[in-house]
């Protein structure tokens, strides 16, 4: 009975209206910004990609550091942030029935917040005032306004993170006995990693803006270069939890299949916000001044990461077999055959998640300390992170956009556009392909990364990276094609397609299946937890390193 | 019974020299990770014995209290700077921090923590909250070696470490006050 009353006065009216108009607008104006990001940072790509190669010069008033700066931070910070925001609040509106007119209030905040932070870091940088890389650790310094800016972004992230805990609270009490729904249960778990992650690159941008300021004459370089990257690989399993998110409670139900077991996807989720910030560390393999024996320890505590993505694997293929074999797939491989390869909002995230095969192999080469020394600052890296964050999380989040900007919208996904959408994915799976694949085998030929054009006065080996740099040049070439597709099919689904009603693909579970267990939902405890491993992470390199400081550095301008 | 067998296992492995070695060759790492761990050893064995002496259990244990007080006994004991001194210099001491850890505090844990009431978990939770906060105040703030084995730079490491461990407790325990832990029964 109390299923039918809520079938009835709940689940119908949804279907029928679709998004709450108030917060689809919430959501389209994160996802805007989040592709006008794409669009200029894909062009900064492209004149990149083309200096690397020597194929051209770029003028001397917006040089290769600068154009590498703002493509970092436009790309990997305001469009992962703002399509992240857009997606998780549109899940959070759809499963807990609407956003909490505060809740809408704080991400309205949160959104004017991060305009201001990037207006403040883009113009520092084509300024020339702050060719700093996204990674902007000192002794570089920028200009203080570039950090004040970030602090902007910072707030505005917090903003929302704080509008996600209140309605989800609010949900929880008012349905007692009830584990939320699966998509609101993950953006809890993206926005409590995201607020933990942030308070160490908080603490490093609030000691870098009197530093820069000429208030403190020096910074201890290792301690804020330790606290950018608990931040700095945070965000990588952010991306990846946000495109996990689509991959166990959406990409079945456009399959026409059912979620897997909401145990161990509650119990995946948790074990990621748990165990991810100590994963930093990998990243400073070759730093000096953090001992052996920390490295050591560090290797297991980032590939503890694989477990959860181990199991993810493991369960989506599942899915994939399960629901193949309903619809008739005989044989061994013969399910594979019967699934949707044509529907882009299949076919997308099935790449994202083929890549993250090659992806995360190449992330256990760079988390051993051996394999590290021979890569660590070649273009291996920039092609890794490429296959990563380049095709598994933006490939989950370009086949996203096909059934949640209409659904936002109140427009439907044409055959056609569908069909782009398929072009698009091609393109820009064979883009990414030749570029990263090129990227790592000149790394391992000793390509230097965060470096302009060069032949080191025609030295042999640099003159062997050129044909590789080619390839790098053509493949950005091919994925600006695809930005430009994306960028277009986004902005058409918004505005122009014909209106219509789209569903929200929310997978169901297997009709046996027990309810999710209550337990999952002790967010307090697993703050505790996750800050518990990150006390047994950070204590003991952080209290060496303030302890055995050097002088520290002043303020370094190279450019 | 699996579990009993993979803390015997558990208690083989840090039983080792290696390991034994190299835990106890960091101060931070011999308190705050070998001795809970022989702890979890202890705790996971402890199936096996309360299946073996049921009677014994409920006969010397029957509402938790006194296992809780010998475990608080046991782990106040090890968290003394001099305990953990004499355990490097003296191999006897050594041998009775590898059973007293796990037998002594890891057995009568696991057969307590159920029995005990909710006010019973909470003042062991704030007792052990507040002997970490001591010790960080201890640690961090003695401007001399109070162990002979370990550089000053250690103990202030340890401190920080302790204060974190208390700190996080200290939070659970807020959260337990603040939010209806029947929610999720």
């Amino acid at each position: 009975m109390a299923h039918a009353l809520k079938e009835v006065f709940y689940e119908k009216p949804k279907q029928a209206l679709g998004a709450h108009p108030e917060d689809a607008r919430v959501s389209l104006s994160y996802l805007s910004i989040a592709f006008i990001a794409l669009f200029i940072g894909g062009v900064l790509g492209l004149l990149q990609g083309l200096e690397r190669a020597g194929l051209m010069q770029l003028p001397p008033w917006l040089n290769y550091y600068q154009v590498l700066t703002a493509h970092g931070i436009l790309l990997v910070i305001v469009f992962t942030t703002t399509f992240t925001i857009g997606y998780q609040f549109a899940n959070l509106s759809h499963s807990l029935g609407g956003l909490l007119p505060k809740v809408r209030k704080l991400a309205w905040t949160g959104l004017v917040l991060m305009v201001i932070g990037v207006a403040l870091v883009t113009t520092t940088i084509v300024m020339g005032d702050a060719s700093v890389l996204y990674t902007f650790y000192p002794p570089l310094a920028a200009s203080p306004f570039f950090y004040i800016g970030l602090v902007f972004l910072v707030l505005g992230i917090w903003a929302c993170c704080f509008g996600v805990f209140i309605n989800y609270r609010h949900w929880r009490k008012n349905h007692p006995g009830e584990p939320a729904p699966l998509l609101a249960f993950f953006a809890m778990g993206v926005f409590t990693l995201w607020f933990f992650a942030s308070l160490g690159v908080t603490v490093e941008v609030l000691t870098l803006i009197p530093w820069t300021l000429g208030w403190k004459e020096t910074v201890n370089v290792l301690v804020a270069r330790t606290l950018f990257w608990s931040f700095g690989h945070t965000l990588v399993n952010i991306w990846y939890l946000v495109a996990t998110s689509a991959w166990y409670a959406i990409v079945p139900k456009i399959i026409g299949g059912k979620h897997f077991n909401e145990k161990l996807i509650r119990l995946v989720v948790i074990l990621l916000v748990v165990l991810n910030i100590p994963g930093g560390f990998h990243h400073q393999i070759i730093d000096p001044g953090i001992s052996l024996s920390i490295k050591f320890l560090h290797v297991f505590m980032s590939l503890s990461i694989a477990v959860p993505s181990l199991m993810t694997a493991f369960a989506m293929f599942h899915v994939f077999e399960r629901t193949g074999r309903q619809k008739g797939g005989r044989g061994l491989l013969g399910w594979l055959k019967k699934l949707p390869w044509g529907d882009v909002r299949f076919l997308a995230p099935m790449i994202a998640m083929i890549s993250f095969i090659p992806g995360g192999a190449g992330g256990i080469i760079n988390g051993s300390n051996q394999l590290n020394q021979v890569i660590h600052n070649t273009m291996w890296v920039v092609g890794h992170f490429h296959i990563t964050v380049g095709v598994s999380v933006v490939l989950t989040f370009f086949g996203i956009c096909y059934w949640l900007v209409p659904y936002l919208s109140k427009r439907t996904l044409t055959k056609k556009m569908n069909k782009v959408g398929v072009i698009q994915t091609i393109i820009w799976t064979v883009g990414m392909a030749i570029m990263a694949g090129s990227m790592h085998i000149a790394g391992l030929l000793g390509d230097p990364r965060r470096t302009s054009y060069t032949t080191y006065k025609d030295h042999p080996d640099a003159l062997s990276w050129i044909p590789y740099e080619y390839i790098f040049a053509a493949g950005a070439t091919l994925l600006l094609v695809g930005v430009i597709i994306q960028v277009y099919a986004v902005f058409h689904m918004m505005f122009l397609s014909p209106k219509g009603v789209t569903e929200f693909p929310a997978a169901e579970p297997v009709a046996d299946a027990a309810p999710a267990p209550l337990w999952t939902e002790r967010w307090g405890l697993w703050v505790v937890l996750l800050l518990m491993v990150v006390a047994m992470a950070y204590v003991v390199p952080i209290v060496d390193m303030i302890v055995h400081a050097p002088p520290g550095s002043p303020p370094i301008r190279t450019w | 019974m699996k579990q009993a067998v993979y803390g015997l296992l558990l208690y083989l492995f840090l039983l080792l020299p290696p390991v034994a070695d190299l835990l106890e060759s960091i101060m931070i790492v011999h308190m705050h990770m070998q001795m809970p761990l022989l702890v979890a050893a202890g705790f996971l064995m402890g199936r096996f014995l309360q299946n073996k002496f049921p009677l014994f259990f409920e006969k010397w244990n029957h509402n938790g209290v006194p296992g809780i007080v010998l475990f608080v006994i046991i782990w106040s004991y090890w968290m003394i700077p001099r305990a953990m001194d004499e355990a490097l210099t003296f191999q006897t001491v050594e041998w009775f921090k590898f059973f007293s850890l796990p037998f002594l505090a890891g057995v009568s844990l696991r057969d307590s923590w159920k029995k005990l009431t909710n006010a019973g978990k909470n003042s062991v939770l704030i007792y052990a909250a507040a002997m970490l906060l001591f010790m960080a105040f201890l640690y961090i703030g003695a401007d001399e070696q109070i162990c002979n084995n370990y550089l000053e730079i250690e103990q202030q490491t340890l401190g920080w470490g302790s204060l974190a461990i208390g700190v996080c407790i200290v939070i659970y325990l807020l959260q337990l006050l603040f939010i209806d832990q029947s929610e999720f029964r």
